[in-house]
C-alpha cells in the first residue's frame, strides 16, 4: 500500500471546513425580538452541544467525504499479483505467418509451439489466436474450447506479408483493454530483427500482459535472395533494354550463384556470379527479346536454399510501340524542330517518335492518333487546323504551344485563347535578358529541370494569364509557362522558343528532361511502378475519376473488387506475390509484377536483451525480467483512486440526502 | 326580524387593515350581534313584574289606577329595573405589547376589543370609558353615557402606543381613584407576570362590587413558539437576550406557558375574576361573548 501523488494528502486539512461550520458557526444567532423571557432560562445555551449531538452523523459523512477526495487525489495503490488478481487469465496464441516463416520448417515449429501453448490452457479461461503478417488476424474469439483454438492454429498457412511486431502490440493493447482481464501471450515467430518498428515505444504492452517468445529460427541461418531489379516497364527497342539485378546473402559465405533472366517462363540468358559473405553482387542482361504485348520477367538463381520463394523475383514487362508526336512548325524553320527531337529521342526510354510537318500542310491532318501535338512559333494556321485542335483537346488530347516571333502577329494563343499582349526583346548583352523568377518545382514539367536555373530568355511573348495556372514567370513578372485545362485535355503554352534565339534553354541541361518529362505529362505516360512489394497500394484512379468501373485480376486468377468497389475503389493493396492484371477506366492494361518485401529475407534474428526490454514495457523498469512462467506473480502497483473517486460519490449522495432531511425537517417545524 | 347568518368575526388581521376604530367596533359588533339575533334597539325602557296589593307608606305614584277604577282596590304595579352599566376598559400598552408573528401586534388586538366593547356598550346606552396603561397611567377617559362618548372612547384607544413597563403592579394603586362607581371592569393584557402577583394586583377593582374581566392576550408564537434554528430572543422590556433552541421553546417553554396559563386562569377563577385567553389569530367573538355574560347577569 502506498501513494503515487502522497502531497496531496494535505488536503486532509480541510476537515476543519465542516467543524467549523458545524460549531462555530452555531454561535452566529439572528436576534429575535419577543414579548418577555420570563419563561426562558439561561441554560438554554446549551443548545449548542444538544445540536451537534444531533448533527454528528452528517458532520463524520462531510468529514470523511473530505477524506476520500484527498485520498483519491493522492493516488493510492496496493502491490497486487497477477494470481491475486484472482488468477484467472486470458491465453492468446499468436503465430508469425509473414514471408520469412517460409523458410524450411519455421511456420510447422511455430503452430507446434502454439498448439503446446494451447495445452495449458485451465478450465474456464479462454483463448484466442492470431495471425501476425503486416497486419494482426484474429483467427478465433476469445473461446474456452481447446479444440477450436487448435483447428484455427491448424488452418494457419504462410503468407507474402511482412510481419509487424508493433502492429501485434497494439493488438495486444486492445486485447487487454477490452478483456479487462491478464493476458497470457505465446507468440512464436523467427523474431526477425527487420520486422522491429521504428519506434520502441510502439512494442509497448499493457501492465497485464505477459509475453512469452517461442522463436522457431536458429541463430545464423543462411539465405541468398534476388535483392532487386531494374527492368523498363515498357520496351520500345529490345535491343536497347537492360534488366539488372542484384544478389544478396544473408548469413552466407561466399559463393558462387547462377543467374537467370526467364520472360513467360523461357529462360532467355543466365550469367555465373560471385556473391561474397553476407553481400551482395549485381547482374545485368542486355537485350530483352520479347514480343508485343505484357509479359511475366523473372530474375531466378540457382541453386536454391531453405527459403526458394526469395530465389526468384518477378517483374513485368511490357513491349509495345512508340507514341507519335506531330510537331508543327512554319515552313523553312527547322531549328527548333532539330533541337525537340534531339532532346526527345535522346531519352532511351521516353517512347515517342516525332512527327514533324510544316504547319501549312496540316490542313487536314488526323490528329486522332498522336500522343500529343507541338505547335512550335505558329503564326497564322490554314482554316480548320485550329478547330481541329480545338476539338482534339477537348476530347482529352494535349497540345504543347511554343510561342516565337510569328505568334506575337496574334491577338490570341490558339486553343487556349489567353490574350498576347505583344512581345519582349533583349539583346545579348551581360544584362539585358530575363531569368526564371519564379517556378512551381512540383509541376511534372519543371520536376527534373531544376527550374530551369540559369536559363538565359532574349525574346518573350507576353501572355495575359488569364484563367490559365501560371507554372513558371520571369524576372520582368512575365508568364514563362502556362496550363490550362480545356475541356478534357490540356495545353502548355511555353512563351518563348525551342531553339537558341529566343533563349538559350536547348543548350543547357535541363532541356533533355524538360522535353521528356512534358512530353510523358503530355503524353499520359506518367511513371506508374510496374514492379510493388506485397502491402503497396496500387493506384486505381484519381479522384475526379468516379463511375467507370477498373478491373483487378489476382494472380489466381480471381476479381477481388466487387462490383461497388470496381467504381469508387482508388487504391488497391496488393497482398501476395505474382502477376496483377489492371483494366483501366481508359481501356489500358497495365499488368504489375508483386514481390515480397525483402526485408523479410534478411532472418537476423532480435537480440535477446531487446526481447527482454519489450517483454517488461509494461511493467516499468523495476521488474526484473522473469522467463514467464512466473511473471505473471510478480507484483504490480495497482492504483485504488477509481474506486476512492467511486466512495466519494457515494458518500456525497448519502451527506446530500442526510442533509436534505435536516433541512425538511426544520421547514415541516417552520 | 333580521336574517340569522352564520356569519364568524372578521379576523383580526382582517380588521387591522380597517383604518378608523370606530368602523373596525361597528363592523365587530354588528356582525357579532347579528349572530346573537339580539336586537340592539331594546333601548331604555321598564319592564311590567307584578301587582302587589297597596300597604300604607307605599308610594302612590306606583298605584294602578285603571285597576283600582274596575276594582277599588289599591294594587302597586311593580316594575323590572332596568339599570345602566358602567364600562370600565383597561388597555395594557406595554412594550411587550408589540410583538406579532403574523401582523396583529397584541396591541392592536387590545385595541379592537376594547373599540368593540366600547361600542357594544354605547349601543347598550352604558357609561363606557377607558384607561390607557404601562408603567403609569397614560390616558383616562371617564365613563359616560353623553353624546360623542364613543368617539372619546375610540379616539382615546386609538392614540395609545408602546410603553416600556417592567412593573405590572404599579399602575394599578392609581385605578383605585378612578372607579368610583360599580360597574364592569376590564383588563386586557398579556400579564407577564406572576399570577399570584397579577390577582392580587387586579383584586381590589373588585372591592367595590365591580365586575372584573380579564382578557389574556397573547400571540400564537407566545404560546406555541415554532423556531427553525437556535435563535438570539430579545426581551422586549427588558431587552434582555437568551439563545434559544427549538427543542426547548417547543417543550420547556410550552410547558411553562401552560402552566402559567392554567394559573392565572385558576387563581382568577378563584378570586371572583372572568378569565379569559385571547390568541391574536382568533376572532373576538370569544371575548364579546365573555362580556355579555357578564353583563347578562347585571341586568
Amino acid at each position: 500500500m502506498g501513494f503515487l501523488a502522497p502531497w496531496f494528502l494535505a488536503g486532509a486539512v480541510a476537515i476543519g471546513l465542516p467543524f467549523w461550520i458545524h460549531l462555530l458557526r452555531q454561535y452566529r444567532s439572528t436576534p429575535h425580538p419577543f414579548s418577555s423571557l420570563m419563561f426562558f432560562e439561561r441554560r438554554t445555551q446549551s443548545s449548542i452541544k444538544h445540536r451537534r449531538l444531533r448533527y454528528l452523523l452528517l458532520l463524520s459523512l462531510r468529514v470523511a467525504l473530505l477524506l476520500l477526495i484527498a485520498l483519491a487525489f493522492a493516488n493510492p495503490f496496493i502491490d497486487r499479483t497477477g494470481v491475486a488478481a484472482g488468477g484467472r487469465k486470458m491465453l492468446v496464441i499468436a503465430v508469425d505467418n509473414s514471408f520469412s516463416m517460409r523458410y524450411d520448417d519455421h511456420l510447422a515449429r511455430a503452430k507446434q509451439a502454439a498448439m503446446n501453448a494451447v495445452s495449458q490452457l485451465n478450465p474456464g479461461e479462454r483463448g484466442q489466436v492470431l495471425a501476425v503478417g503486416s497486419r494482426v488476424h484474429f483467427l478465433t474469439q476469445p473461446v474456452e474450447e481447446t479444440d477450436q483454438l487448435k483447428a484455427a492454429i491448424q488452418g494457419i498457412q504462410p503468407s507474402d506479408e511482412q510481419s509487424s511486431y508493433g502492429e501485434l502490440a497494439r493488438a495486444l493493447r486492445t486485447i487487454e483493454q477490452t478483456s479487462r482481464i491478464p493476458l497470457e501471450v505465446h507468440f512464436a515467430s523467427d523474431m526477425q530483427k527487420s520486422s522491429m518498428p521504428p519506434a520502441f515505444a510502439d512494442l509497448r504492452l499493457g501492465s497485464d500482459t505477459n509475453l512469452i517468445f517461442h522463436s522457431v529460427a536458429d541463430p545464423k541461418e543462411p539465405n541468398w535472395m534476388v535483392e532487386s531489379v531494374t527492368a523498363p516497364a515498357k520496351i520500345y527497342d529490345p535491343k536497347k533494354v537492360r534488366v539488372q539485378a542484384v544478389v544478396a546473402g544473408s548469413n552466407t559465405p561466399a559463393t558462387k550463384r547462377t543467374v537467370s533472366l526467364a520472360l513467360d517462363g523461357k529462360v532467355l540468358d543466365s550469367k555465373s556470379v560471385d556473391v561474397p559473405a553476407n553481400g551482395r553482387a549485381s547482374v545485368e542482361f542486355v537485350s530483352l527479346d520479347s514480343p508485343h504485348g505484357f509479359h511475366q520477367g523473372e530474375i531466378r538463381i540457382e541453386p536454391g536454399d531453405s527459403l526458394h520463394q526469395d530465389d526468384r523475383f518477378d517483374f513485368a514487362i511490357e513491349r509495345t510501340d512508340p507514341h507519335p508526336v506531330l510537331f508543327l512548325h512554319p515552313a523553312g524553320q527547322n531549328l527548333d524542330e532539330l533541337y525537340y527531337r534531339s532532346a526527345l529521342e535522346s531519352v532511351s526510354e521516353a517512347g515517342f517518335t516525332l512527327d514533324p510537318l510544316a504547319v501549312e500542310q496540316a490542313g487536314n491532318q488526323s490528329l486522332s492518333k498522336y500522343a500529343f501535338v507541338v505547335l512550335s512559333d505558329v503564326g497564322s494556321m490554314p482554316p480548320g487546323l485550329e478547330n481541329s485542335l480545338r476539338a482534339y483537346v477537348a476530347g482529352g488530347g494535349s497540345l504543347l504551344i511554343a510561342l516565337g516571333p510569328l505568334s506575337a502577329a496574334l491577338n490570341r494563343v490558339p486553343v487556349s485563347n489567353e490574350a498576347i499582349q505583344g512581345s519582349a526583346y533583349a539583346s545579348r548583352g551581360d544584362s539585358r535578358f530575363e531569368t526564371v523568377a519564379a517556378a512551381d518545382a512540383e509541376h511534372p514539367a519543371l520536376r527534373r529541370a531544376n527550374k530551369l536555373d540559369g536559363v538565359k530568355f532574349y525574346q518573350v511573348i507576353k501572355v495575359d494569364p488569364g484563367q490559365s495556372h501560371v507554372v513558371a514567370r520571369l524576372t520582368n513578372q512575365a508568364p514563362l509557362l502556362l496550363e490550362k485545362q480545356v475541356g478534357e485535355g490540356r495545353v502548355i503554352v511555353f512563351t518563348s522558343t525551342f531553339d537558341n534565339v529566343g533563349n538559350d534553354l536547348p543548350l543547357h541541361a535541363s532541356f533533355v528532361p524538360f522535353v521528356e518529362e512534358t512530353a510523358r505529362y503530355l503524353g499520359g505516360q506518367q511513371d506508374r511502378s510496374t514492379n510493388v512489394a506485397v502491402d503497396s497500394y496500387i493506384e486505381l484512379r484519381s479522384a475526379k475519376e468516379r463511375g467507370a468501373a477498373i478491373d483487378v485480376t489476382e494472380p489466381d486468377g480471381t476479381h477481388p473488387l466487387s462490383l461497388k468497389d470496381a467504381t469508387t475503389a482508388q487504391t488497391y493493396q496488393v497482398t501476395r506475390e505474382g502477376f496483377y492484371e489492371i483494366h483501366r477506366a481508359n481501356g489500358r492494361q497495365e499488368m504489375v509484377a508483386v514481390h515480397a518485401d525483402r526485408r523479410e529475407s534478411d532472418l537476423t534474428l532480435i537480440p535477446q536483451e531487446t526481447l527482454d526490454l519489450w517483454k517488461n514495457t509494461g511493467r516499468g523498469p523495476d521488474t526484473p525480467a522473469g522467463d514467464g512462467s512466473n511473471s505473471g506473480n510478480q507484483a504490480r502497483p495497482w492504483s485504488l483512486w477509481r474506486y476512492a473517486l467511486l466512495l466519494v460519490l457515494i458518500t456525497a449522495i448519502i451527506e446530500s440526502v442526510f442533509a436534505s432531511r435536516y433541512l425538511s425537517v426544520e421547514k415541516e417545524v417552520a | 326580524m333580521q336574517p340569522r347568518t352564520p356569519t364568524r368575526f372578521i379576523d383580526p388581521a382582517l380588521l387591522a387593515g380597517i383604518s378608523h376604530l370606530d368602523l373596525v367596533a361597528k363592523t365587530v359588533v354588528d356582525g357579532f350581534v347579528a349572530g346573537l339575533h339580539r336586537s340592539p334597539d331594546f333601548g331604555f325602557s321598564q319592564e311590567f313584574a307584578e301587582y302587589r296589593s297597596y300597604t300604607p307608606g307605599d308610594d302612590l305614584r306606583h298605584v294602578d289606577w285603571n285597576v283600582f277604577a274596575r276594582t277599588e282596590r289599591m294594587y302597586l304595579k311593580r316594575y323590572r329595573g332596568e339599570t345602566n352599566s358602567q364600562l370600565t376598559l383597561m388597555l395594557d400598552t406595554s412594550a411587550s405589547m408589540g410583538y406579532s408573528s403574523h401582523g396583529t401586534t397584541k396591541l392592536d388586538y387590545g385595541r379592537f376589543l376594547a373599540v368593540s366593547l366600547a361600542y357594544l356598550s354605547n349601543l347598550q346606552r352604558d357609561a363606557a370609558g377607558v384607561i390607557i396603561f404601562d408603567d403609569e397611567v397614560r390616558n383616562y377617559v371617564q365613563p359616560s353615557t353623553r353624546q360623542g362618548q364613543f368617539m372619546r372612547v375610540a379616539h382615546a384607544i386609538e392614540k395609545a402606543s408602546l410603553g416600556t413597563r417592567t412593573n405590572f403592579a404599579k399602575p394599578f394603586v392609581h385605578f383605585q381613584q378612578f372607579l368610583r362607581r360599580r360597574g364592569i371592569v376590564v383588563v386586557i393584557s398579556d400579564f407577564y407576570e406572576q399570577p399570584e402577583i397579577v390577582i392580587k394586583t387586579v383584586e381590589p377593582l373588585r372591592y367595590r362590587g365591580n365586575d372584573l374581566i380579564l382578557f389574556h392576550v397573547l400571540d400564537p408564537q407566545e404560546i406555541r413558539p415554532k423556531l427553525k434554528e437556535p435563535s438570539l430572543l430579545v426581551d422586549m422590556e427588558t431587552e434582555d437576550a437568551i439563545e434559544v433552541s427549538p427543542e426547548y421553546a417547543r417543550e420547556e417553554y410550552g410547558a411553562k406557558i401552560d402552566a402559567h396559563i392554567a394559573a392565572l386562569k385558576t387563581k382568577a377563577n378563584a378570586a371572583g375574576i372572568d378569565y379569559q385567553l385571547l390568541p391574536t389569530d382568533r376572532p373576538l367573538d370569544d371575548a364579546l361573548r365573555e362580556y355579555f355574560l357578564i353583563r347578562k347577569g347585571r341586568m
